[in-house]
C-alpha cells in the first residue's frame, strides 16, 4: 500500500513529508527531486521507478504531489486516492498553492493522519471531516461529551455521509448540472471524436433524513414509460438522451438504479456530486468553427475563421475565446474582426479572440494576415488545432433534470415546501479544430 | 532549506522549549513544535529534541498532541530508549474519555517502528478492540495489522485469539470491516485463515467506501470458491461492483472476475465486455494520471482480444494538449485494434501525428505505422514513402528504420522500398538512421541503381564519421554490394579497408575490416557463401505478431503495476526487490542465488526443513582448510560407515550446491567421471563438534559408501547428521 505521501513546490523543497511504512527512507524524498522535478525533460510517464521506488505524481499548478510505495499496488486506487486528497485539500483552504500549503501545513499533516493509516485509505468525505478538523484547530475541546461520541460514530457509522439531527429553517437544494463538452473535427467539418462528460452537483439544506428521487430524461427510463402512453414516445423519445455510463455517489442505491432505473437517495449534508456520466450520441456541439488557412509565397499566410453558434437565439453564451496558433517565425499580424477583441501574443504564438457573449444561431467572423520572417529551415509548420473556450447555460448533452423530489417522513415538510434551484451550464472542455 | 547552522536551530528550539514562559503560554509553545516540524519536514535531523518533545506531549491541546505524536512516530528508530519513556504518556491517553484522544495514542504507539515495542501495544490494542467507540475499534484494527508487520513470525501473537476477536467484531459491528481489510491484507503473507472473512465481508461490501471496497476484491482474490454454485454465488453478489464509480473498484472487480472465472473464458469475455464502457470513460476522463493508467489496461486487454474496442478506435485519436505519455499510449492502442474496417481512418489519423511539432512523438507515429504495415503493407508504405518527401531530418531517419524492418519481415514490399530509397541520403544524420540505410543499401543494392554512388559518399567521409557502428556497417554492406556489382565497388571496397585497417582507431572497426580482408583473399566464392544469407525472413514476423494470448495469463497481473510498466520491466524491478529483501539474512546471497534455480522447489523445502527437525544446527560459515582437514581426518577413526543406493553419474556442482544449502562444506572432489569418485565434506554443529565425511562411489554406480568420523563421540547428534546427509544424497539421486 502507500508506503508515504511526499508534497514539494516547483523549486522541489519538501513542504509536507509523511511515511507510512518502515521501507521508504528519507532517500526517497530526494530521489524523487532529482529524478523527476529537476529532470529537464518533460513527464515522461506519470508512474515513475526510482531505485525499485515507484512514485505515483500528480501536479497541481506548481505543486507536486507524489504517492510512494515499494509494492505492487493498483495504479487506478493511488490515483483516485491523491485527486480525493486534493478535492479534500481544496475544500479546506481553496486553491492549492504553496502559500496555502505552507499556511495550514498542520491542517495537512491532520488530515493525513486521519485519511491515510498504515498507507491504507480511510475515511476521505470532507463533510464527515470537517466535523472533527476544522481550520482553527480541533472543534472537541469546545464540545460536550455527546456531541464527541456523536462524531466519532459518524466517522464510521452506519451512513456515513450524513449525521442525524440537521435541522435547517429553510429547506433548499440547488442542483447544478455541470457538463464539459469535448470536440476533436477534422479540417473538412467532419466529427473526428466528440464527447461530453457531466457532473450532476447538489448542495443539500435539508433537515432530518431526507429521502430524495431523482429523474431526469434518460432513454431507458421514457422509454420505459412511453410504452404506457404510446403516442407520446414519438415526442419525448427526441428529447430523451442516451447515456453511454454513469456513476453514482456512494449515497444512491445501486440495486435501485439497476432493477428500476430510478436514483433514490438520502443525501449528505452541503455539497456533493450526485452523479458524473458520460455520452457520446446527438450532442449539441455550441459552437462550430470553420478554418480557412491560405499560404500566400513563403512569407505571407491568411487566416480566416468563421465562428458559428448553434443552439437557441435567446440563449446567450459567454467567455468565449478562440485560440488561433501562428507559426514561430511570425513577423507581424494584421486582425479584422467584426465582434469582440482579438489581438496577437507573441509570447503564446497565438491569436486570442475573446468574444464577452454571442447569442445563438448568430455567426462571426475573423480574417488575419500573418508576416512570416524568410527561414531557411525546411521544416514545415504543424499547424496546431484551433481551440476554442466557452460557456453556455444549457447542457449540451441534452440532458434535463424533470423532477427531484424529497420525502422526509418523520419532520412534517413536504416535497412542496422545499425551494428548489436548478441550473445547467457547459463548458468547454477540450474543443479543437484542426486545420 | 536551512541545511547550513542547522545545529543552531536545533539549539535555539531546543532552549526554547525547555524555557517555562514558553511552556506557560500555549500558543507561543504549539508554534515552537510546529517550527520542529517545519524543520523534521525539510529534512533536517532534529532528534535531539526528543527529550523536550516527550515533556511536550503532556497536555490538553490535541493539537500539540498530533504534532507531538508525529514526530514521535518518525523519530522514535533513532532513539528508542527516550521512545520508551514516551509510551507511558501513551498508554494514559489510550484511556481519557475522549474517543478522538484514545484513538490518535493508539494509532501513534502502534506506529512507532522500534524493537521491542510489541509488548507494549498488545494490551491496548486488545483494548481498543473493545472500546465503545468504533472510531478507537477502527484505529485498534489496523494496530492488529501494525503489530503483524512489527513482529514478523516471532511466537507472541499467533493468530487464534486475534481471529475469533475480529471475527466478533465483525458481527456487532458492520462498518468496522471496512479497515479489516488492512488487518486482513496483512494476514495474506501469513497465509492465515481466511476463511470465516470471506462470506461476511462478501455481504457487507456494499456500505464501505470505494477504498474499503478496493481492498475486499483484493483480498477475495486469495479465496478459492468450493463449488461452480458458490463461485457464481459470489459473482453475482459482485456484480454491481463492474459499474461502481471509482474506476479503482471497477479494475479491482474485473481482476477479482478474470481471476475467479479462470476456466469460464465465455465467463470471462462477457466481463470484459461489460467493462468496455467504465474503461473508455476513464480513458477520456479529465484526470490525466488515471487515463494513463486505463490505457495501460486497455493495452493489456488489447493482447487477447484484438477486436475488443475496434469500433471506439476515435476514442483513442490524440488531441494536441494532451501530454506526451498519454499521447504515446494511444498511438500503441491505435496499432493494436487496426482492422479492416477502420484501417484507412486510423492510417490518416497517424499520418497527422508523424508532422508533430515534438520529435518523439512523431518518431512514435511512424513506428506505429510500421507496426501496421506488416498486415496492411501497401497502405503503409505509400504514406511513409510520401513523409519521405518532407524532407526532415527525423522524419526521415524513423521512416528508413522503419523500412529496414519492414522489408525483413515482408519481403513483398521490396521493391516499393527500394524506389522511395534514392534522396534519403541528405536527410539523415543520427547513427541509428544511418545504419539502416546502409543496410537496406547493402542488401537490396542490386535493385537500387544509385546505391554505389551514395555509398561511396559514406566512404569519401568515412574520416569524419563518428559512430563506429555505422563504419561496421558500411564494411559489411559494401562487401555485400561488391558481391553483386563488383565492378561499381570494388575501387573503393579497397580504399575503406585500406583506411579501416591503417589509419582507424576503434579496434573493434579495425577487426572487422581485416577480417573482411582476409576473407577476401580466401576466394571470393568463400566470400559469397558466408555473406549471401538470407535478404528477409517472413516467418519471424509472425513470431513477433504473437498470437493471441489466453486471458488467464495476464490476469493475475491486472490492476497492478505490471501492464503500466510493462511485463519486462517490472520483472527486472521485482527481481532486484526480492534479492534485497533477501539479502541481509542469508550469509551469502550470491551462492544461494545461483544454487536456488537448481533445485526443485519441493525438494529445497524438504533439505530446508531437515536441520531443525533434529536437535543438530550445523553452523553455516564454517571454515576449515584442507590441511587441517587431513590431519584430522587421519587423527580420527570411523564412528560410522554405510552405504547408499546410487544411480547413474554424479554432477559435482549439484551435490555441492545441495550441501551447501545444509551448511555441509565440499572440501574436496574427484572430477566427474573419476573412477573411483571420491569427495571430502566437512561440517561443524553450534556445539563446535566437527563431522568429516567421505563418499565413495563404487565403479558400478550403484552404491555410495558412506565414512563419517567425528572429534567428540555423541550418538545422537551423529544420527541426526547422517540423516540430513542421506536425505540430500537421496534426494539428488532422486534428480538424475
Amino acid at each position: 500500500m502507500i508506503g508515504g505521501l511526499f508534497i514539494y513546490n516547483h523549486k522541489g523543497e519538501v513542504l509536507i513529508s509523511r511515511v507510512y511504512r518502515d521501507d521508504i527512507g528519507r532517500n526517497a524524498v530526494d530521489a524523487f527531486r532529482v529524478n523527476v522535478i529537476h529532470a529537464r525533460q518533460q513527464v515522461r510517464s506519470p508512474v515513475t521507478n526510482i531505485a525499485r521506488t515507484s512514485f505515483f505524481h500528480v501536479k497541481r499548478s506548481n505543486i507536486w504531489l507524489a504517492a510512494v510505495t515499494k509494492q505492487n499496488v493498483n495504479a487506478a486506487m493511488v490515483f483516485e486516492f491523491l485527486y480525493k486528497m486534493c478535492d479534500v485539500m481544496a475544500a479546506y483552504f481553496g486553491k492549492i498553492s504553496e502559500e496555502n500549503i505552507k499556511n495550514n501545513f498542520v491542517l495537512i499533516y491532520e488530515l493525513l493522519d486521519e485519511i491515510l493509516d498504515f498507507g491504507y485509505p480511510q475515511n476521505s468525505e470532507t463533510g464527515a471531516l470537517k466535523t472533527f478538523i476544522t481550520q482553527q484547530g480541533i472543534k472537541s475541546q469546545h464540545q460536550t461529551k455527546e456531541e464527541q461520541s456523536q462524531i466519532t460514530s459518524q466517522v464510521t457509522g452506519q451512513i456515513g455521509w450524513r449525521r442525524e439531527g440537521i435541522k435547517y429553517r429553510r429547506n433548499e437544494l440547488f442542483l447544478d448540472v455541470l457538463e464539459s463538452v469535448n470536440l476533436l473535427m477534422s479540417p473538412q467539418g467532419q466529427v473526428l471524436s466528440a464527447h461530453v462528460s457531466g457532473r450532476v452537483v447538489m448542495k443539500s439544506y435539508l433537515s432530518g433524513m431526507p429521502e430524495c428521487k431523482f429523474g431526469m430524461n434518460d432513454k431507458i427510463v421514457i422509454e420505459k414509460q412511453g410504452k404506457g402512453a404510446a403516442d407520446e414516445t414519438g415526442k419525448s423519445g427526441k428529447q430523451s438522451i442516451a447515456i453511454d455510463d454513469c456513476t453514482f455517489h456512494q449515497c444512491v442505491r445501486l440495486s435501485k438504479f439497476d432493477s428500476e432505473r430510478s436514483i433514490s437517495f438520502i443525501p449528505p449534508d452541503g455539497e456533493f456530486e450526485l452523479m458524473r456520466y458520460r455520452t457520446t450520441k446527438d450532442i449539441i456541439l455550441p459552437f462550430r468553427v470553420i478554418p480557412l488557412v491560405r499560404e500566400v509565397g513563403r512569407t505571407k499566410l491568411e487566416v480566416k475563421v468563421v465562428i458559428k453558434s448553434n443552439f437557441k437565439p435567446s440563449l446567450l453564451a459567454q467567455k468565449i475565446e478562440v485560440r488561433i496558433p501562428t507559426p514561430l517565425n511570425t513577423s507581424g499580424v494584421q486582425v479584422i474582426c467584426m465582434k469582440g477583441k482579438a489581438k496577437y501574443k507573441a509570447s503564446e504564438n497565438a491569436i486570442v479572440w475573446k468574444i464577452k457573449r454571442m447569442a445563438g444561431m448568430k455567426e462571426s467572423q475573423i480574417s488575419a494576415e500573418i508576416e512570416l520572417l524568410p527561414t531557411n529551415d525546411k521544416k514545415k509548420w504543424a499547424r496546431p488545432p484551433i481551440s476554442m473556450n466557452f460557456e453556455v447555460p444549457f447542457a449540451p448533452s441534452g440532458l434535463k433534470v424533470r423532477y427531484l423530489k424529497v420525502f422526509e417522513p418523520k419532520l412534517n415538510y413536504s416535497d412542496h415546501d422545499v425551494i428548489k434551484w436548478v441550473r445547467y451550464i457547459g463548458r468547454s472542455g477540450i474543443y479543437e479544430t484542426r486545420c | 532549506m536551512p541545511y547550513l547552522g542547522s545545529e543552531d536551530v536545533v539549539k535555539e528550539l531546543k532552549k526554547a522549549m525547555c524555557n517555562p514562559h514558553i511552556q506557560a503560554d500555549r500558543l507561543r509553545y504549539r508554534n515552537v513544535i510546529q517550527r520542529v516540524i517545519r524543520h523534521m519536514t525539510q529534512g533536517l535531523d532534529m532528534s535531539s529534541v526528543f527529550m523536550e518533545m516527550v515533556k511536550a506531549s503532556a497536555t490538553v491541546d490535541i493539537v500539540q498532541k498530533k504534532l507531538v505524536y508525529l514526530y514521535m512516530c518518525t523519530y522514535a528508530p533513532l532513539k528508542p530508549d527516550l521512545a520508551l519513556l514516551a509510551i507511558n504518556t501513551l498508554c494514559k491517553d489510550c484511556s481519557d474519555p475522549n474517543p478522538m484522544v484514545r484513538g490518535l495514542a493508539l494509532r501513534s504507539m502502534c506506529s512507532l517502528r522500534m524493537p521491542g515495542v510489541q509488548e507494549y501495544i498488545q494490551q491496548p490494542i486488545l483494548n481498543g478492540l473493545r472500546d465503545k467507540a468504533s472510531y478507537v475499534r477502527r484505529v485498534a484494527v489496523l494496530g492488529c495489522a501494525k503489530m503483524h508487520n512489527l513482529q514478523g513470525d516471532s511466537e507472541v501473537g499467533k493468530w487464534g485469539p486475534w481471529v475469533n476477536e475480529l471475527y466478533s467484531l465483525l458481527d456487532q459491528d458492520p462498518i468496522c470491516g471496512n479497515c479489516l481489510k488492512g488487518r486482513l491484507e496483512e494476514l495474506k503473507q501469513e497465509g492465515g485463515p481466511i476463511l470465516p472473512f470471506v462470506f461476511p465481508l462478501s455481504y457487507r461490501i456494499s456500505k464501505l467506501d470505494q477504498w474499503g471496497q478496493g481492498e475486499v476484491l483484493n483480498f477475495l482474490l486469495r479465496y478459492q470458491p468450493r463449488s461452480e454454485e458458490e463461485l457464481f454465488d459470489i459473482l453475482n453478489l459482485l456484480d454491481s461492483f463492474l459499474k461502481s464509480s471509482s474506476p479503482g473498484v471497477v479494475m479491482g472487480a474485473t481482476k477479482l472476475f478474470l481471476i475467479l472465472a479462470k476456466n469460464f473464458p465465455h465467463v470471462q469475455k462477457d466481463v470484459l465486455v461489460r467493462v468496455k464502457g467504465p474503461l473508455l470513460a476513464a480513458c477520456s476522463s479529465e484526470s490525466r494520471e488515471l487515463c494513463f493508467a486505463a490505457l495501460c489496461h486497455v493495452r493489456q486487454i488489447l493482447h487477447s482480444l484484438p477486436g475488443h474496442f475496434s469500433s471506439h478506435y476515435k476514442k483513442f485519436f490524440c488531441s494536441y494538449s494532451e501530454p506526451h505519455y498519454i499521447k504515446l499510449q494511444k498511438v500503441e492502442v491505435l496499432c493494436e485494434l487496426v482492422n479492416d474496417e477502420n484501417v484507412q481512418q486510423v492510417l490518416e489519423e497517424l499520418r497527422g501525428y508523424c508532422t508533430d511539432v515534438s520529435a518523439d512523438f512523431a518518431q512514435a507515429a511512424i513506428f506505429a505505422i510500421g507496426g501496421i504495415a506488416r498486415t496492411y503493407t501497401d497502405q503503409c508504405v505509400q504514406i511513409l514513402t510520401e513523409l519521405l518527401g518532407l524532407r526532415q531530418e527525423h522524419i526521415t531517419t524513423a521512416v528508413v528504420q522503419t523500412f529496414r524492418d519492414l522489408v525483413w519481415l515482408c519481403p513483398q514490399c521490396t521493391e516499393a522500398v527500394c524506389q522511395a530509397l534514392p534522396g534519403c541520403e541528405e536527410n539523415i544524420q543520427d547513427s541509428e538512421g544511418k545504419q539502416a540505410l546502409i543496410w537496406l543499401l547493402g542488401v537490396h543494392g542490386e535493385r537500387i541503381p544509385n546505391a554505389p554512388y551514395v555509398l561511396e559518399d559514406f566512404v569519401e567521409n568515412v574520416k569524419s564519421e563518428t559512430f563506429s557502428a555505422v563504419k561496421m556497417e558500411l564494411l559489411t554492406a559494401l562487401l555485400r554490394l561488391f558481391l553483386s556489382r563488383p565492378a561499381e565497388c570494388q575501387d573503393m571496397l579497397g580504399r575503406l579497408l585500406y583506411y579501416c585497417i591503417e589509419e582507424e582507431k576503434d579496434m573493434a572497426v579495425r577487426d572487422r575490416g581485416l577480417f573482411y580482408y582476409r576473407l577476401l583473399l580466401a576466394g571470393i566464392d568463400e566470400v559469397k557463401q558466408i555473406l549471401g544469407s538470407p535478404k528477409s525472413d517472413p516467418s519471424l514476423g509472425l513470431l513477433e505478431d504473437q498470437a493471441e494470448r489466453p486471458v488467464n495469463s495476464w490476469a493475475s497481473d491486472f490492476n497492478t503495476l505490471v501492464p503500466v510498466y510493462g511485463k519486462a520491466r517490472w520483472a527486472t524491478i521485482s527481481k532486484l526487490q526480492r534479492t534485497e529483501r533477501h539479502g541481509p539474512e542469508l550469509p551469502n546471497p550470491a551462492s544461494f542465488a545461483t544454487s536456488g534455480p537448481l533445485i526443485p522447489e519441493e525438494n529445497k523445502e524438504r533439505i530446508q526443513e531437515l536441520p531443525d527437525s533434529g536437535a543438530l544446527t550445523l553452523v553455516p560459515n564454517h571454515q576449515i582448510t584442507a590441511e587441517c582437514f587431513e590431519k584430522t581426518w587421519l587423527s580420527l577413526k570411523v564412528a560410522h560407515q554405510q552405504v547408499l543406493p546410487w544411480q547413474g553419474a554424479v554432477h559435482p556442482d549439484t551435490l555441492q550446491m545441495a550441501l551447501q544449502v545444509v551448511n555441509i562444506q565440499t572440501i574436496a572432489m574427484s572430477r566427474p567421471g573419476a573412477q573411483p569418485w571420491k569427495a571430502y565434506l566437512s561440517a561443524q554443529d553450534d556445539s563446535g563438534c566437527l563431522f568429516l565425511t567421505e563418499l565413495l562411489l563404487d565403479r558400478e554406480h550403484v552404491e555410495m559408501q558412506v565414512s563419517v568420523k567425528q572429534n567428540e563421540a555423541r550418538t545422537e547428534t551423529l544420527s541426526s547428521f547422517i540423516s540430513v546427509l542421506e536425505t540430500v544424497i537421496g534426494t539428488i539421486g532422486d534428480i538424475k
